[in-house]
């Protein structure tokens, strides 16, 4: 419990620097943002100086920071100029968005990868470890929105077996109630399982689109980490006195050899909840990462400060039940007791 | 499947959708509401239902001429083959009749019998007068607009009967019945926007950039920022030009970021209309013959060459000219554009023979007399300079670059290609930062004296070449008030030959505007604001 609360106050100061940094680096940005907005033709000196006071951005930047603290202390992000909306309702609204894809994907990359890992790791140098290798190179080569147009093009355009490559559900049917804003979770909730089947077919491509990326890393890792688990002693000893292959390899094995390929899921899950935007431009999905970009594409200070922070916080979660998870996998790293 | 979950939505559409979205063939009883619904899909984002909230998008424009209605509509004409908004041909839209003043100093707009809002109540006479004033009083991108048509107080507006509002002008500006068809001259119902006004809000902007409150072609259904907007025809609308409905009971209009994605659905017939695909993917559209391109210059527009007329050596007209006589005029316009558009150069007059703007302009390709230009300017040996463009601007501006980079170097001058973010390149520009660049403008009004008032006089962004001609800027404010068709046409033609003799910038093509669409969607008009508007469109 103090190790959590010692973990916690840790991630204060983390914050407040993300906090600053973000702040900073969006001003750093080339470019003006009030003359940018202010676009219509007719707009002159006094249009632009109108909407440079109404975005603050006339203030010295000291005041403008205080003003941004300040509102943040309040738990408002600011608003959005491109959307028209506050920045945490947009966040609030895309953010499952992207954690449902993420998630999805990121099921879908460790159903594969961690036993193509291990079965590449039990045969090093046969068919089944070659198939494993030459799908990581795949993975990691194909840029993601070569990997989602081709896909689109063979299982929609083509064969047509997919549905339209367009957000999360069709644009005539109504969603489900929003209770957790997944909508696989939210249609079944509902009782809806027409919904569910039509939410889960929008979210096959871009999911496995993603699961592509993920795929490489974790299986590299599965396999690395199995083949030095598999070498050791303790696995010859275990051999030795006749135990099953299948509690060797599972209960001996994989569970000395998951501490590395955990860290690479903490890292590969918060890598794709914020860096896939490439996917979710080509499948239209209105999650946080084409919003985060088409932000910082205009200017628009408040969303990219309000992302920045949203991602460090989530990397900050993700981290912390990494740790927790080190202590559940491997007692002697002693976290709860120290 | 449970109704009561869809309400919002007619079940039978809502099982439309979901046999079509699954790849299923609608059922026959049911294919009557795909029919009768029209899909857009688009780059751009919808984020305001309000256009004149600043920041709002191009593509707000578009939806605010269906969702309300003006005071009064341009007309269309046909212009080789395709329909294109007309200047000339005004027409009342929520006023059924409109009376010129003789002196042209106003008008006396009267409201149309049994016109009514959305919600039902009948549009009043004060209705209309605080729509307009709060189009020139409220902080919003409307004033400005409004002001080139010399509406610029409440005290302009005036209740003169029941159902009658007269509108009152200081002198006889050209442009201001033509300001009250813009998208920012929308009539708001007053009531139901002044329920939602707050002291800090008198104008209601905060409550009508989530909500309409209007009484056009057809109502928002539902409405996502930055993701989907739903319609529903106004059954009761009657202010069409010959108060016909509109064909399309609904349409849906979605953000599909990707380009590529955008044209699969229009191929594959699941969305019906995209205006704004890749142009270098149109051709190809267009031999596969499986969806309509229909294909109009954009007749209120321009790309151009820009010179930064107060950064030497470009403040030297000769310096201009003779950069105009080495461009490869027809190269850049295949290498750009594959031809598609009208060309802008290559006319042979020395006195512009038309007031119309833009026209073809005497820009030739003649090396001999750029390098006789630059030897008397003083800079036989040429120079270094910097070509920039936007990024966003680069699909065309790209090949354009490199071809100005290649014509200039046979005359000395020795040019650098940067490519600037956008943003960064708006606000080198407005500082008048950069010395040669690629541009474009359009302009809602175009009338000669309007692009030359924004794009030629001024301290502005839009005068791009920071141009500043003591007699176009005298000509460009008194044209504004010319009531003499005569002398208004030669004023214009004397602008136009200055721009020619001067060339504070060359004007090189106006793009194509191109709609692709299905084959059986008709009626596809061009219009000034470059969006689409649902009301003209028909299937079958």
């Amino acid at each position: 419990m103090a190790f959590l609360l010692r973990r916690l106050a840790g991630v204060v100061p983390t914050l407040f620097g993300v906090v600053v940094a973000a702040f900073v680096l969006t001003r750093l940005l080339p470019g003006d943002p009030a003359v940018f907005f202010a676009n219509s033709v007719t707009a002159d000196a006094a249009t632009i100086a109108a909407v440079r006071q109404k975005l603050g951005l006339d203030l010295p930047l000291w005041q403008q920071f205080l003003v941004y603290a300040g509102q943040l202390l309040r738990g408002d992000l600011g608003q959005s100029v491109g959307t028209g909306q506050p920045v945490a309702t947009d966040l609030l609204r895309l953010l499952p968005a992207s954690a449902e894809l993420t998630l999805v994907a990121f099921a879908l990359a460790i159903l594969v990868a961690v036993p193509l890992g291990v079965a590449a790791a039990l045969r090093p140098g046969s068919v089944i470890d070659h198939a494993c290798r030459l799908l990581s190179t795949a993975g990691v080569s194909l840029p993601t929105f070569v990997s989602g147009l081709l896909l689109i093009y063979i299982f929609y355009y083509q064969l047509g077996t997919a549905p339209e490559p367009i957000g999360r559900i069709d644009p005539f049917a109504i969603p489900p109630p929003g209770i957790t804003g997944f909508l696989l979770i939210d249609t079944l909730l509902a009782g809806d399982t027409e919904g569910f089947a039509a939410a889960a077919r929008q979210i096959v491509l871009p999911a496995v689109t993603m699961a592509l990326f993920a795929l490489a890393p974790l299986a590299r890792m599965t396999r690395a980490s199995m083949l030095g688990v598999l070498g050791s002693e303790f696995i010859r000893t275990a051999r030795a006195n006749g135990l099953r292959r299948r509690k060797i390899i599972v209960s001996y094995a994989l569970r000395n050899a998951l501490l590395p390929i955990v860290t690479t899921l903490g890292m590969v899950f918060s890598n794709m909840l914020g860096a896939n935007v490439l996917v979710e431009r080509v499948f239209a999905w209105p999650g946080i990462g084409s919003y985060a970009l088409d932000s910082l594409i205009s200017l628009d200070y408040a969303p990219v400060q309000g992302f920045m922070l949203l991602m460090a916080t989530i990397f900050v979660l993700v981290n912390l039940v990494i740790d927790l998870l080190y202590a559940v996998i491997d007692p002697r790293t002693g976290l709860f007791h120290a | 499947m449970k109704f009561n979950r869809r309400q919002g939505l007619k079940g039978a559409i809502g099982a439309a959708a979901g046999a079509w979205a699954g790849g299923v063939a609608p059922r026959p009883a049911l294919a009557q509401s795909r029919a009768e619904t029209l899909r857009q899909v688009m780059g751009g984002t919808i984020n305001t239902l309000d256009p004149t909230i600043p920041g709002g998008t191009r593509e707000t424009y578009g939806l605010a001429m269906s969702t309300y209605d003006r005071l009064a509509s341009f007309g269309r004409k046909q212009v080789g083959g395709a329909w294109v908004f007309d200047l000339e041909d005004i027409r009342g839209e929520l006023a059924g009749k409109v009376d010129r003043a003789a002196d042209g100093r106003g008008f006396t707009f009267h409201l149309r019998d049994g016109a009514t809002w959305h919600d039902g109540s009948p549009v009043t006479a004060e209705d209309v007068k605080w729509s307009l004033d709060r189009a020139v009083l409220a902080k919003s991108l409307a004033p400005t607009q409004l002001s080139s048509g010399s509406l610029t107080q409440a005290g302009q507006f005036r209740i003169v009967g029941e159902r009658s509002v007269e509108v009152q002008l200081e002198k006889p500006d050209r442009l201001a019945l033509a300001n009250l068809c813009v998208p920012f001259a929308m009539m708001i119902n007053s009531r139901l926007a002044k329920q939602h006004a707050t002291a800090e809000d008198p104008w209601a902007q905060a409550w009508l950039k989530e909500n309409t409150a209007g009484g056009g072609a057809y109502m928002v259904e539902t409405y996502r920022p930055g993701q989907q907007v739903v319609l529903k025809r106004n059954d009761a609308w009657k202010n069409g030009a010959d108060g016909a409905l509109p064909f399309f009971r609904r349409v849906i209009v979605q953000t599909v970021p990707e380009a590529a994605t955008r044209a699969n659905l229009i191929e594959r017939g699941d969305a019906d209309l995209a205006i704004d695909l890749q142009a270098s993917d149109v051709p190809g559209l267009e031999r596969d013959g499986k969806v309509k391109i229909v294909s109009i210059p954009q007749t209120n527009g321009f790309n151009a060459v820009i010179f930064n007329t107060r950064m030497a050596p470009f403040d030297d007209a000769r310096v201009r000219q003779a950069v105009a006589a080495a461009m490869p005029y027809e190269d850049m316009f295949q290498a750009a554009l594959f031809g598609r558009g009208r060309g802008l150069f290559g006319a042979g007059w020395a006195e512009a023979p038309d007031a119309a703007f833009p026209q073809p302009m005497p820009l030739r390709t003649d090396l001999d007399r750029a390098r006789r230009l630059l030897a008397e300017a003083g800079l036989r040996d040429g120079f270094a300079t910097t070509f920039s463009f936007s990024a966003s601007a680069a699909p065309v501006a790209e090949p354009m670059a490199a071809l100005v980079k290649e014509a200039l170097a046979r005359i000395g001058i020795q040019v650098t290609i940067q490519k600037l973010p956008d943003a960064q390149m708006t606000t080198m520009v407005v500082e008048k930062r950069l010395p040669f660049f690629a541009e474009s403008g359009t302009a809602w009004l175009p009338a000669t004296d309007y692009f030359f008032r924004t794009y030629f006089t001024g301290e502005q962004r839009w005068n791009f070449s920071s141009w500043n001609n003591a007699e176009i800027n005298d000509l460009a404010q008194a044209l504004r008030f010319e009531a003499d068709a005569a002398k208004y046409a030669s004023g214009c033609r004397r602008m136009i030959t200055l721009l020619a003799q001067e060339a504070p910038q060359l004007m090189l093509w106006q793009p194509n505007h191109d709609a692709a669409m299905a084959r059986d969607i008709g009626g596809y008009t061009y219009w000034f604001h470059r969006q689409v508007d649902y009301r003209d469109l028909r299937r079958g």
